[in-house]
Order: structure tokens, then sequence, then C-alpha cells
């Protein structure tokens, strides 16, 4: 059996929309699932049933979500089987396209803001 | 004083027709398990209503398809994000509280204006968390 404790060990994954080579470990060693340029994931575990899932397809970040820690969560949904993931945010993620989510529904209300004032 | 003799053989309780049990009154209606609000299904803007307007709550019934009612979770859903489908209409994430699962849903007309704006507020609520993220960019 070789020796592999003087291989290589920096993991390595290739961004399904993008293209970008990301590492697989954030800089402060937190585990990465999406590129920090795009945001855009690939759908490799079935979150409804469990374990891997068949699907591969790419996973594009959809909204922000807050945890109670103040935390910010990234979205995702598969663009092929519509199932839904969240995952913690990266240090170095693509901060234009975090805020961007973060005020998007903001830009089109359902309803008059002016409304709100009266209350 | 109470009676010792028994005029007739027990009799066993008359039909009832339950009119909430199979397709009656009101089959697809529910009643919020955050706010206990009866609510109907027949709601303004939407044919799939699945949340209470007033505090957004939902329930874990569906497991892949809208509609398949094949969870066995049966846990509470709280709403935990929004986000805007490319056509402008707002959807509400829910996540389930007892195993985490994710569903997204679109608002309803009559739900409620100020808690789907607390929703969308919610991430720029930490000042320094988005002020860093304005900094950065």
């Amino acid at each position: 059996m070789p020796d592999t404790s003087n291989t290589l060990k920096i993991h390595t994954f290739t961004c399904a929309w993008c293209g970008l080579t990301a590492t697989r470990f954030a800089a402060d060693g937190a585990m990465r699932n999406h590129c920090p340029s795009c945001l855009a994931s690939r759908h490799v575990t079935d979150h409804v049933e469990g374990g891997p899932s068949d699907c591969e397809g790419r996973m594009s970040p959809i909204a922000i979500a807050v945890l109670r820690t103040g935390d910010w969560m990234l979205i995702h949904r598969c663009v092929r089987c519509d199932e839904l993931t969240s995952n913690p945010v990266c240090a170095d993620d693509n901060q234009l396209i975090l805020m961007r989510m973060a005020v998007r529904p903001l830009a089109q209300p359902p309803f008059p803001l002016e409304a709100l004032g009266s209350l | 004083m109470p009676r010792r003799t028994r005029r007739h053989e027990h009799r066993g309780q008359r039909r009832k027709d339950v009119l909430h049990e199979r397709d009656g009154h009101r089959a697809n209606d529910f009643r919020c398990v955050g706010c206990r609000l009866d609510v109907s299904v027949h709601a303004p803007g939407t044919a799939h209503r699945n949340h209470c307007p007033q505090c957004l709550a939902s329930l874990h019934v569906d497991r892949r398809l809208p509609g398949d009612r094949a969870s066995p979770c049966r846990g509470r859903m709280e709403a935990l994000a929004v986000f805007t489908r490319p056509d402008g209409e707002w959807m509400i994430v829910h996540q389930c509280l007892s195993c985490g699962e994710l569903s997204s849903n679109r608002i309803a007309g009559d739900d409620n204006a100020l808690a789907l704006m607390r929703l969308a507020l919610r991430p720029l609520q930490d000042t320094g968390r988005a002020s860093r993220t304005m900094i950065n960019l």
C-alpha cells in the first residue's frame, strides 16, 4: 500500500456554472459546497430521503435566510428537480450577489409600502 | 336520586353525518398550528395555499410533490426566508422544525404584510453584518 501522507491534500472542484476551480475547504477551514464567485452549487445530496442523490443538477442560489445567531444561510434550488438546500455562507463568498439577493424582494414589493406607514 | 332500574337496553349512538370527515364542508380547510386561526384554502391570488395568512406557519405534510400528503413527519414549518421569482412574485421558504426539510410556496393576497416585511428585512436587521458586506463590495 503506497504511503499517501505526502500527496497533495487540497481538494478542488469545478463550478458547474462559471467553471471556476475552487478549493473544497475555505481559508478558515470550513467545508465549502458552492462556488465563491457565482455561488452556484451541485445537487449531490438527497435531503428528502437522505444519502447521495443521482440528480447531479446545478443548484442556483435563490434566497438568504438568517439563523437565530445572526449568521446568514444561503438557500439553493436545484434547477433540474427543484429541491431546496441551505448552507452557511463562507467568508470569501461574492458579497455583491449576497447583497443583491438580500435586497431583491424589497425592490419588487407585492403590496404598496406606504400602507405600512399607517400601522 | 339516581334511577336504579334500567328501562331499556343500552342503545348505540345514533349515526351522524360527520361533515368534516371526508369531502365534507371543510375537507381542505385547516387550522393553523401556530396561532389556531381557522384558514380556508380559498385564497385570493393563489390556488395552493399551504400556510396561515396571519403567522405564515405551515405543516409538513407533503414529501416531494406539492399536495401528495405523503410525509410522515407532520412537523410544524416556520417561515425562514423570502425570495423573488424572475417574474417578481414573492415566495416564502418554509423549514420544518422537526426534520429540517425546506419547501417553498407563493404568497397569497391576504398574507400578513407586516409579517412578510419582517421576513424580507431579516438579512438587513443585523446592521454590522450588512454594513460589512457593503464595505467589502
